[in-house]
């Protein structure tokens, strides 16, 4: 098992991770990778797209029918029509309760092992020291704060671990963010300039006809 | 009889008369049933005649408040059945959907309020708009009525000339809603009765007279009534329908959706009339005639491509005199079993 200090990071890092990519994203994203493979699932789900292609096939085609000149034809199509909706339907609410299923039981997994080992990890090792300050370097208020809660005296405790690393990892996102929110901006900014000019004309162009107008 | 049985065995060719229905023996349900106006009950009556020859007794019914059995036998029919002037197997009777739950909770009413309290809109008025707010419970109720009268008097077959398209499809769909709703008004009655005849009194009395535990019971008998007349009408042994429609696009298009809504209950069917075609005599000058005519013609080989391999469509001319009275309706309901040739064929 790796060292607590690491884990306590990692889980951190999760945390933080999920935070900014979005929980909904990650479970879209695994959703595809699972319907990705060939199971029972995805074959489901193709047939499903298959039979909704057909639908809107069928459909078309039935709009495209007149009712009155081609009585039979249409009814003919009418009955298919019904008949694939109606399996549409019944297979969609199969699907969509196959995929709440899914995302109950992900979401229970992510809430575990992010909320669940950030609380639980610091009230069953609160008694264990992260690591020792080197003894005499910092006064005893120093030392007693670091070692809040339960740590001994002269060590560095959990709580303290995880909220630092909470604070690095926080600062470490926001400034990847920042850059390449920067980078994006100053990408657009290049393409944007003859866009932005055109506008301007255009404005002016606006403007000068509002004065004929008036 | 024999080329029915051919019939039977070939199903790509399905004969364009109701032959089939008269040799099913087994069937004790005809409904008739279309769009207003398109000769429904000129329909019934005349396999009503038909069937009366090959079976024992043969009651008609008809359920559409504008009743026109008496019209048609130009004879008053009732509430009851009374045998058709002319006929010693054929009876017929008339039946308003919306009078018989007055009925039938009046009569209740009465019964129950023998004891002398008067119904005063209390629980007695809290039942009848409970009962009122099931949708189509007044057809089913009559439906029970009748099919509880029907089953004391023991005829072969019986024919239901159905009130237009939309009504009877509300009272098709019904029973299993009205089961549903029953059961579960039955299910709370078991559950609360208790509680609520702890708070009538050591009888259970209700405020009117009305004991709760019997009025369950009867709304029980009632549900066990619709339950039973449910799986008879989807017996295909027993129950078929019968369509009638006319070649115009609006009365074809409701059949088409009828038969859909029919398999989708589980209802049999597989005959189709087409009624008031239109044979006009060649070299006739009738501009609206031949006009119409024509119209027809695209219809009915719409009817021909959509419906002839699994439906007897039997095709019925327009007559030039209103069908009304015991001979001409037997001359009419001659052409349900032979088809009929139009006269200028050639």
């Amino acid at each position: 098992m790796p060292p607590l200090l690491i884990i306590i990071f990692a889980v951190e890092l999760v945390v933080q991770l999920v935070n900014t990519i979005g929980a909904t994203t990650i479970n879209n994203l695994i959703w595809g990778i699972l319907l990705s493979f060939p199971s029972a699932l995805s074959t489901e789900f193709s047939v499903q797209r298959k039979k909704q292609a057909e639908y809107l096939k069928v459909r078309n085609e039935l709009k495209a029918t007149s009712s009155q000149d081609e009585f039979a034809k249409w009814a003919k199509l009418r009955r298919q029509h019904d008949k694939l909706l109606e399996d549409l339907e019944k297979q969609k609410a199969s699907l969509d309760a196959t995929r709440a299923k899914f995302d109950r039981s992900l979401t229970t997994v992510r809430l575990i092992c992010t909320k669940g080992l950030q609380w639980f990890l610091p009230f069953w090792y609160s008694r264990e020291p992260m690591f020792w300050l080197p003894h005499g370097w910092f006064p005893y208020y120093v030392e007693w704060f670091v070692s809040f809660p339960r740590a001994p005296m002269g060590s560095v405790s959990i709580v303290m671990w995880q909220a630092a690393c909470s604070n690095f990892i926080t600062l470490v996102f926001t400034m990847l963010v920042a850059i390449y929110g920067l980078a994006v901006a100053g990408r657009q900014d290049k393409q944007a300039v003859p866009v932005a000019a055109a506008a301007g004309k255009q404005g002016s162009k606006a403007k000068n006809s509002g004065k004929e107008e008036l | 009889m024999s080329s029915a049985v051919i019939n039977n065995d070939n199903p790509d060719a399905m004969e364009p008369t109701l032959q089939s229905i008269l040799d099913q023996k087994s069937l004790r349900w005809i409904f008739v049933g279309g769009k207003g106006g398109v000769g429904k009950t000129t329909t019934s009556c005349s396999l009503a005649i038909q069937l009366a020859k090959v079976r024992r007794s043969v009651l008609l019914i008809s359920t559409d408040p504008a009743h026109n059995l008496s019209d048609a036998f130009s004879q008053k029919f009732g509430k009851d059945a009374r045998l058709v002037n002319g006929f010693d197997n054929l009876s017929a009777m008339e039946i308003d959907p919306n009078g018989s739950i007055q009925d039938l909770l009046a009569g209740q009413g009465e019964g129950e309020g023998a004891g002398g309290t008067a119904d005063i809109g209390g629980m007695g008025g809290m039942m009848q708009d409970l009962a009122f707010a099931i949708p189509g419970i007044d057809e089913a109720m009559s439906f029970a009525e009748v099919l509880k009268q029907v089953k004391s008097l023991s005829y072969e077959t019986i024919i239901f000339d159905t009130a237009p398209t939309g009504h009877t499809l509300r009272f098709l769909q019904f029973p299993s809603v009205l089961e549903k709703a029953l059961s579960k008004v039955s299910q709370l009655s078991n559950q609360y009765g208790p509680l609520l005849n702890g708070f009538m009194g050591s009888n259970g009395t209700l405020p009117n007279g009305q004991n709760l535990n019997e009025m369950m019971e009867k709304l029980e008998s009632l549900r066990e009534t619709i339950s039973e007349v449910n799986t008879q009408f989807k017996d295909e042994q027993l129950t078929t329908f019968v369509c009638v429609c006319i070649p115009e696009f609006l009365s074809l298009y409701e059949t088409e959706r009828m038969i859909q809504e029919l398999s989708k209950y589980g209802i049999d069917t597989h005959s189709i009339v087409v009624n008031q075609l239109l044979f006009p005599k060649s070299g006739s000058d009738c501009e609206q005639c031949t006009a119409r005519r024509r119209m027809q013609k695209k219809y009915l080989s719409q009817i021909e491509e959509l419906y002839d391999d699994e439906f007897n469509v039997v095709k019925m001319p327009l007559l030039v005199e209103e069908v009304r009275g015991k001979e001409k309706l037997e001359e009419f309901s001659k052409m349900l079993i032979t088809p009929f040739v139009p006269p200028s064929a050639n």
